[in-house]
Parts: structure tokens; C-alpha cells; sequence
């Protein structure tokens, strides 16, 4: 009885490739919370007007001020999710016939990413949520940082499409088709038109604009399903005893 | 080989030139254009005198070079192609050196324009035209820049391993750049 317990338990653990399928399913899991946080509690995505007045802000912030608090106490405990991801794909980038610089690369560009597209402008929010009842101008002052660091932080995730585009576009064990890194081109293309989120106020490149904020949006969307799924079928080739390089 | 039976029996033999991996890139990238074009003309519709006023701005001269810059550097690599196809791997690699100076005078003359359009005061944050303005033109550039490497591959291709792949990938990137400013080109300085 005990036998065939443990029996079933090693099959279990023993099937290949379980270790990179338990990091494949936190991708799912890991952008269903990350869309409730921003979309449905802490109302970043898509993101508040910037042309509103001061009176206006202060509203919002008393209006959710409780979601944004149990949004952003959520993201503490979940944006370390992201680094399972991404430590997927940078051990699938190893597989590849380059250097692994482009995988330890491609993970340090991610952790420049995080900081101002997740972590700055959570703190910027919650820290308006909890004294609604402060000076005005500062909670404006709050707004502006948080929203200006979300979608204009942008430009930091260049560096991890090119750096992944190049090593799909150099590697000759196709572990990702080539039409991955030409998406990561639009990518690149999209995050550097976040950056005019600093001049314009109102307009399709403003914070909340249709090429700033949706168009770039799209892209990531339609660029992180392809992810997903050729990440599916990497690791189904992948044979469990392949060696990967250090 | 397979040029003779190509040109008899086209349905048989039916090629798609470079990969297919870069189609998905060009018409993605047609779409995404697609996008700017539409926001652009809805917003041209909303300030559609403003529009036309800032127009008179640009120089419809500089404009025409650079559009016939980009179609001779097309026609350079179009014409690498047809050479590399026929085993004149020599001439091609001549041709796509001329069309990437081709392609590098286009920068240089955008460089020229847009800092004749700033000395004047027509910056990026002037009006919604200007600001379309670069941003239109300021993404086509990249993808210019980026065509510049293309054609480099190529260039390195014809000269060791001799691949047509290649070489038929990076024109297709090519014309679709000189595509999209032939449309930015009628969008910015010709519609009235």
C-alpha cells in the first residue's frame, strides 16, 4: 500500500520536464492576479486621465482608496512571480547556440523594468491612498508620479527584446522561431513610443493615449500569448537529458 | 535550376522570397502603421485647418528627395536580388552597398529637415501636426536604421556563404520601409 504510494508519488515528480512545467503554469497564474491588481483594484491600466483637475484626483484617490491598498498589498506578494518566468525563459535562452550573456542579460533588464513599472508606482499610489485628506497639490503630485512611471517606464523593457531578439536571431538550435524576435522588434517600437508620455499632456501619446498606452498594450498582449504558447512547445521538444551550458 | 522551371510552370514551383518568419513582421508591422495612419486621420479630421496650416511648414522639395532616395535604394536592392538569383554574387554586394548609402543620405537629409524645423520653431510638442510629424517620421527613421543592418547581413552574406535567403530577406524588409514613407510621405506633405 505504502509501496505503491510512494510508487505514484516519484512517477508524479519523475515526469520530464515537471520542474520547467511548474514554472510554465505560474505565467497563467502569475498575469490573471497581475490584471486584477491593475486592472480591476488599483484602476493603473488603463490609466486615469492626466488632463483632470485637482479636485478630480483627490476623488479618485478617496473613491479607491481601499482597492488600491489591497491591490498593491497583493502585488508585494506576487510580482516575485514574474521572476519565475522570466527565469524560464532566460534557461531556454541558454539552450541556444550563444553565449549565455543574453540570458543573464535578459534577466537584469527585467529587474531594471520592475522597479519603475511596478514598484514605484505602487508605492506613489499607496501612499496617496492612505491620507486622502492631505494637500491637494501633493496628492497630484502622486498621481502624476505614479502613472508617468508606469507607462513611461516603458523604454526600460527595450534592452530585454533586443537582447532577446538578437539571441533568437543569432541561435541555430531554433529553441524560439525567428518570428519571435521580429515581434520583439515591434515591441521595441511600441516602448519607445512611451517615452513622450513626459511632454504631452492630452492626445494619443499622453499617459493614456491610443499608441502610448493602447497600441503598446496590444502588442504586448499578442507578444506575451505567443511567449506562452512557443514557450509550451520549447519545452515539449526539450529532451530531459539535454545538457544546458553554465 | 530552378529559374527555368519557375518561369514555366509558375503555380508549381511558386517561391515565397526570404523567410517566412519576416512576412509575419512586415504585414504585423502594416497593421501597426495602419494603426498610426487611422489616428492620425481621425485627428486630422478634428483639426483639419490647423493641419493644413502647419503643412505649408514642411518643404514639399526635401520631401520628394528623400521619397526618391528611398525608391532608388529599392531599386539597388531589388536589383542585388535578381543578381544574387543569377549567381553574380559581385554586382549584388556592389548594389547593396548603394542601397544602403542610399539609405544613409535619406538620414542624413531627415537629419537636416528636422533640424531646420526646430531652428524655426516647429518642435515636437508645437501642434498635433508637428507632433505627428516626428513621431511618424522619428519611427520610420528606426525602421531605416534597422534596415541598415538588414542590408549589412546581406552585405556580409553575399560575401561568405552566398545564401539567397538572406539577401531576399533583407530587400523585403528594405521595400516595406520604402513603402511605409511613400505612404507618411502622402500623409505629412502632399494631402490637402
Amino acid at each position: 500500500m505504502t509501496v505503491a504510494q510512494a510508487g505514484t508519488a516519484s512517477a508524479w515528480t519523475q515526469k520530464p520536464n515537471i520542474d520547467q512545467w511548474i514554472a510554465w503554469w505560474t505565467i497563467p497564474v502569475f498575469y490573471n492576479i497581475f490584471g486584477l491588481i491593475f486592472v480591476v483594484l488599483t484602476r493603473v491600466m488603463p490609466p486615469p486621465r492626466p488632463d483632470i483637475t485637482q479636485t478630480q484626483i483627490v476623488q479618485f484617490f478617496v473613491d479607491h482608496s481601499l482597492t488600491i491598498r489591497i491591490g498593491f498589498a497583493l502585488l508585494m506578494f506576487f510580482i516575485g512571480f514574474a521572476s519565475v518566468a522570466n527565469g524560464l525563459i532566460a534557461q531556454q535562452m541558454k539552450r541556444m547556440s550563444i553565449s549565455p550573456v543574453f540570458a543573464y542579460a535578459y534577466i537584469g533588464a527585467l529587474v531594471v523594468g520592475g522597479l519603475p513599472g511596478c514598484l514605484i508606482p505602487a508605492f506613489a499610489f499607496v501612499a496617496a491612498a492612505l491620507r486622502p485628506d492631505r494637500d491637494p497639490q501633493i496628492m497630484v503630485m502622486l498621481y502624476d508620479w505614479c502613472l508617468l512611471s508606469f507607462v513611461g517606464s516603458l523604454g526600460c523593457f527595450c534592452t530585454q527584446n533586443m537582447v532577446l531578439a538578437l539571441a533568437i536571431f543569432l541561435d541555430r538550435n531554433d529553441v524560439l522561431p525567428k518570428w519571435l524576435a521580429y515581434m520583439s522588434i515591434w515591441m521595441i517600437v511600441t516602448e519607445l513610443l512611451a517615452s513622450p508620455v513626459f511632454v504631452f499632456r492630452s492626445g494619443p501619446l499622453a499617459w493614456n493615449g491610443s499608441i502610448s498606452f493602447y497600441l503598446g498594450t496590444v502588442v504586448f498582449v499578442v507578444w506575451e500569448f505567443c511567449m506562452i504558447r512557443l514557450l509550451y512547445t520549447a519545452i515539449k521538444k526539450q529532451s530531459p537529458s539535454e545538457q544546458i551550458q553554465d | 535550376m530552378t529559374t527555368t522551371s519557375a518561369t514555366s510552370a509558375p503555380s508549381a514551383t511558386r517561391h515565397l522570397p526570404a523567410t517566412k518568419d519576416l512576412w509575419v513582421f512586415v504585414l504585423g508591422d502594416f497593421v501597426i502603421f495602419g494603426s498610426y495612419f487611422v489616428i492620425f486621420m481621425v485627428s486630422r479630421r478634428q483639426e483639419r485647418d490647423l493641419f493644413i496650416e502647419s503643412q505649408r511648414h514642411l518643404s514639399l522639395n526635401i520631401g520628394v528627395v528623400n521619397t526618391l532616395v528611398l525608391l532608388a535604394s529599392s531599386w539597388f536592392v531589388a536589383r542585388a536580388v535578381q543578381l544574387t538569383r543569377d549567381g553574380e554574387f559581385d554586382r549584388a554586394r556592389k548594389l547593396t552597398v548603394g542601397g544602403g548609402l542610399c539609405g544613409l543620405v535619406f538620414i542624413v537629409i531627415k537629419a537636416y529637415e528636422w533640424s531646420a524645423k526646430i531652428a524655426q520653431g516647429h518642435t515636437f510638442p508645437s501642434n498635433n501636426f508637428f507632433m505627428y510629424y516626428y513621431m511618424l517620421t522619428g519611427v520610420h527613421l528606426f525602421h531605416v536604421a534597422i534596415g541598415l543592418v538588414f542590408l549589412g547581413v546581406s552585405y556580409v552574406e553575399l560575401r561568405n556563404r552566398r545564401r539567397i535567403a538572406p539577401v531576399e530577406t533583407g530587400a523585403t524588409y528594405w521595400h516595406m520601409v520604402d513603402l511605409l514613407w511613400v505612404v507618411i510621405f502622402a500623409l505629412l506633405y502632399v494631402m490637402r
